[in-house]
């Protein structure tokens, strides 16, 4: 799936990257981290990933490519 | 009086027998009244300002009484406005300061400030209670393990024997956890046994639940006696699935953990997971979780399952923490940090240091994962007090929180956590039950034996018996039981002896949790023609209705689990282990010998 939004840095568990879609949604993004940059705007290509994980902030999206936009 | 009681004692009419008894009622009622007295003394324990030990006075602190607010020097850590001493005065109100100063200016400063015409007087500030607080340099700076009230629990226990899974990134062994409390996990991501952590997460929520405490280095942590059992579901990114994580539940039970961290979670019901966590509870576990970070109403999962202990988070204040998820599945608030407070408001552990799989380093972290392990470190406190039922220890732990500064069950659950006074009520409070329930069965006994006729001549060792088997000494453990390693095992009843000593998941717990010892030792006395005429016989016949005493506490309140025995026939089997116990010292007072 594609999503197009914002990325967040937020201080949680340590640090976690989130996409704030444009449809107000939150991911916790996992992968990808090289290319995060907090307050870009990009489309992020991935997969949902309804496990588990550290974040407890919404559901994860597994990071193929990022592209800003 | 004394004398007369005596005379009654070895008359052997049953009517002059009656002040007698009432007599040595009151007796052990005013010892068990002075034990909890001295017990309750060692409870008020307040936060100390420094972090220092020391018995005599804190350097570089000052007290000072003021006629009124002034300029002073060094700065001022606490202020309060009191009554005039003299004259309880309507009028002029006085403010007593606390300094700190540099301590090698302090008799100067000192000095200096008594010969001020409006200090009323200034003293150095000085440390009452000599008790045990940890040398680790940073141990100032953790807030939240003060805030969950573990200097306190440090007093009466440490975690010893109790084994703590951190189900999560895995554990890297940084050098301020011990390594020979680290034992055998698994990588269930990699699946090798290489459970170490490449991200941070696991080893910070390690650190909170045993980091290594007292060792002149970095911080402390909650159960620093406790053993970790690192179990690796999460991968670098810190994400996982419900099939690993619940394997790695079963695996922990099996091998012998008996609290569970789980500082993760997910949206997704997951059946795997929710058997997995209700076959940890019936194998004795307590299953501690995350509640998440959502911000909003709604539980993650495994929090919200019904037999996980679901934690959410709060700050320095006491306030929940904006990030923290509720619901009615939240049964405890835990601090978690709040940095919209400051950075030095999150929890602070050794970990890996950012973006690093091998350097170490303290930081600060911020979430509902930091709160479940205050809470599985308190449980494993209690749990190294002999208490095994997991349904115990989540009653002890929300029967003692504190008061939350707001009343709203779906953020704090029964409140903020107290591990001192969770441990406390384990100790005073139930010692005070064991041996109350040990005298009353004695005292009929006794009742029994004098009507037809006998007496026993050694009652010193007949009380002191009766007080050893019921775990009256318990009562005495905040005065500081786990700072002297004989007496740490004198804060339980010798019932839970073999618990404590061999793992709470350990078949020898049926040794201690049945009439077996009180049984054998009563045999050899009871050898003797006259058993109860001699120091052992009454030794043996005191150990007897103290360990009735103990197992009809465990039946009553359901303290006690033990392997293979189902929940609902574990009263029964103490009951039955109360009876016998009882029966034991009995015969012995009955003047049977064996036939």
């Amino acid at each position: 799936m594609k999503v197009t939004g914002t990325i967040e840095r937020r201080d949680l568990e340590g640090g976690i990257w989130q996409l704030v879609a444009d449809d107000g949604k939150r991911y916790t993004l996992l992968g990808g981290a090289k290319e995060m940059k907090a307050g870009a705007r990009v489309e992020v290509e991935g997969t949902l990933d309804e496990g588990f994980g550290i974040g407890m902030a919404g559901p994860q999206l597994r990071v193929a490519s990022v592209r800003k936009l | 009086m004394l004398r007369e009681a005596r005379g009654l004692w070895m008359s052997s009419g049953t009517l002059s027998s009656r002040p007698a008894l009432k007599e040595r009622l009151a007796i052990a009622l005013l010892a068990t009244a002075a034990l909890l007295l001295l017990g309750l003394a060692g409870c008020a324990r307040q936060p100390a300002p420094v972090m220092e030990m020391s018995d005599e006075a804190v350097p570089g602190l000052i007290e000072v009484e003021l006629k009124g607010p002034a300029s002073l020097p060094g700065k001022v850590l606490d202020q309060e406005e009191v009554e005039d001493d003299e004259f309880g005065d309507l009028f002029s109100r006085e403010l007593q300061v606390e300094l700190q100063v540099d301590p090698a200016d302090e008799a100067a400063t000192l000095a200096q400030l008594r010969a001020r015409p409006d200090v009323i007087w200034a003293e150095p500030v000085t440390r009452l209670q000599a008790l045990w607080l940890p040398d680790d340099p940073d141990f100032a700076k953790q807030w939240h393990l003060k805030a969950a009230g573990a200097e306190a629990a440090w007093d009466i226990a440490r975690g010893e024997g109790v084994t703590v899974a951190v189900i999560d990134t895995g554990i890297y062994p940084v050098d301020d956890l011990d390594p020979s409390r680290i034992v055998k996990g698994y990588n269930f991501v990699g699946r090798n046994e290489d459970a170490r952590d490449d991200h941070a997460h696991g080893t910070h929520v390690a650190g909170t639940i045993a980091q290594s405490t007292g060792n002149g280095k970095g911080v402390a942590g909650m159960a620093p006696q406790a053993r970790l059992m690192p179990l690796k579901v999460l991968t670098a990114f810190g994400s996982g699935t419900s099939h690993d994580i619940a394997e790695a539940i079963r695996w922990a039970v099996d091998h012998g953990a008996r609290v569970l961290n789980l500082s993760l979670g997910g949206g997704m019901r997951s059946l795997a997971m929710e058997s997995a966590v209700h076959y940890a509870r019936r194998k004795g576990a307590i299953v501690v979780c995350a509640a998440g970070n959502s911000g909003g109403r709604g539980v993650s999962f495994p929090a919200a399952y019904r037999d996980a202990f679901a934690v959410s988070a709060a700050g320095p204040k006491g306030f929940a923490a904006p990030y923290t998820s509720y619901g009615p599945q939240v049964r405890l608030a835990a601090p978690g940090g709040d940095k919209t407070l400051g950075e030095e408001a999150g929890v602070l552990q050794q970990t890996l240091a950012e973006g690093s799989t091998t350097e170490a380093a303290y930081r600060w972290f911020q979430g509902t994962s930091m709160a479940a392990p205050h809470v599985a470190g308190a449980a494993a406190l209690i749990m190294s007090l002999g208490v095994s039922a997991p349904a115990a220890v989540e009653d002890l732990l929300t029967a003692t929180a504190r008061r939350a500064p707001e009343s709203d069950g779906e953020k704090y659950g029964a409140g903020l956590l107290d591990a001192a006074a969770a441990v406390r009520r384990a100790t005073v409070w139930w010692g005070l039950w064991r041996l109350l329930f040990a005298l009353g069965g004695a005292l009929v006994a006794v009742a029994h034996a004098r009507r037809s006729g006998e007496r026993i001549k050694t009652r010193g060792l007949f009380w002191a018996g009766i007080g050893v088997g019921a775990g009256a000494l318990a009562m005495l453990a905040p005065l500081g039981a786990e700072r002297l390693p004989f007496l740490a095992l004198l804060a339980l009843p010798p019932a839970a002896w073999p618990q404590r000593l061999l793992g709470a998941g350990s078949f020898a717990g049926y040794i201690g949790w049945s009439a077996l010892v009180p049984f054998l030792i009563a045999l050899p006395a009871r050898a003797a023609a006259k058993p109860i005429d001699n120091g052992f016989g009454a030794l043996a016949a005191g150990l007897s209705f103290g360990w009735a005493g103990a197992l009809l506490h465990a039946a009553l309140w359901r303290t006690v689990d033990l392997p293979w025995m189902p929940a609902f026939l574990m009263p029964l089997w103490l009951l039955i282990g109360a009876v016998v116990a009882w029966s034991a010292g009995r015969g012995l007072l009955a003047r049977e010998p064996l036939r």
